[in-house]
């Protein structure tokens, strides 16, 4: 048994006090999507700009971005495409992998992007779909919060379950 | 895509005075975040800014932004927070803005997303970090740029001036 496995099935055995509700006003899904994560060298310049170029060129549509420096100053670059551009991303980068300096490149097939609205900025409503998934076994590939929502993504397989543990989350009108 | 002069989009939302916390390499497991959520809430500490990711070997990244003067409020405590989170390196930039671009639909419009890089890295702005869901796209950026940057997108899309 993995030491998450363990750790959640202590806590499924101790029982925990039941939480403060949260009220929102929705939960939303994307359609069928791909994702594509890249961990890219830094540089002179940002390479991220250089892969989103790439994908522009390409009349690719990138529904989510999630960008940040890591402490080795390598770029670690997160997008969701439409699920039929995934070969064409796929082939454009790959063509590019060494000018762009592309050190890990990891991608999903099928994912959905799942959205809690509103977030207001408000801490406990990210604690809570973060630790919800986990407690559930649902590992979201990638998160960040939008002017009103925060959206995680999520693979294919598990979004039914994902959405049944959220529900049962948060208080919904 | 060519040129996007045409596209509108909302007025600016710009949130300057910010300090950016990267938690990195936190441990994968439910809970590993709720030490610093718990802090920010007892506090009444907004999250200007949030992303998570993944960071290999079952590990994450967290980076958020708070108001400076709530980081200076909440430092002490942080270390405390760093402990139990398990987190491997906490990293600090400040001052940093947050942008938030609202408005040309990066989900239907190729290219969208590279315009907006590309005419901030041309005036180098600096991009810390970045947030984009279908029509909203959210830039950290250090906060001696942000004139720079407003100017720059600006310049880029169809802002119209707010309403009196």
């Amino acid at each position: 048994m993995s030491e998450q496995s363990k750790t959640l099935e202590i806590m499924r055995r101790i029982g925990a006090p039941k939480p403060e509700e949260i009220r929102i006003s929705g939960i939303l899904q994307s359609p069928v999507l791909a994702s594509l994560t890249l961990l890219l060298l830094g540089g002179d310049s940002d390479p991220a700009t250089a892969v989103l170029e790439i994908l522009g060129g390409h009349e690719i549509n990138i529904r989510f971005i999630n960008k940040y420096v890591d402490s080795a100053g390598n770029t670690s670059l997160c997008l969701c495409i439409d699920a039929d551009s995934l070969d064409t991303a796929i082939s454009a980068l790959d063509v590019h992998e060494e000018s762009l300096g592309i050190r890990d490149f990891m991608y999903h097939p099928t994912v959905k992007v799942i959205s809690i609205y509103p977030h207001k900025q408000r801490p406990r409503v990210a604690e809570r779909l973060l630790t919800t998934l986990r407690m559930n076994g649902v590992d979201p590939l990638s998160t960040n919060n939008a002017s009103s929502v925060v959206s995680c993504v999520i693979n294919s397989e598990y979004v039914e379950q994902a959405l049944a543990c959220l529900a049962n989350a948060f208080e919904l009108p | 895509m060519g040129s996007a002069e045409t596209l509108e989009i909302y007025p600016l939302k710009i949130q300057r005075g910010l300090t950016q916390l990267s938690f990195l390499r936190i441990p994968t497991r439910p809970g590993a975040t709720r030490p610093l959520f718990d802090l920010l809430e007892r506090h009444g500490v907004p999250v200007r800014f949030l992303i998570e990711g993944c960071a290999g070997d079952y590990n994450r990244d967290l980076i958020v932004c708070i108001d400076s003067e709530a980081f200076t409020r909440l430092e002490p405590e942080l270390k405390e927070v760093e402990i139990r989170m398990q987190t491997q390196t906490l990293e600090l930039r400040q001052p940093v803005a947050v942008i938030r671009v609202l408005g040309p639909h990066f989900d239907i419009r190729p290219g969208t997303s590279s315009l907006l890089f590309g005419a901030l890295q041309r005036a180098d702005v600096t991009i810390f970090s970045n947030a984009t869901t279908i029509t909203s796209s959210m830039f950290v950026i250090p906060d001696d740029q942000v004139e720079t940057a407003e100017r720059v997108i600006g310049r880029t899309f169809d802002i119209p001036k707010k309403k009196k």
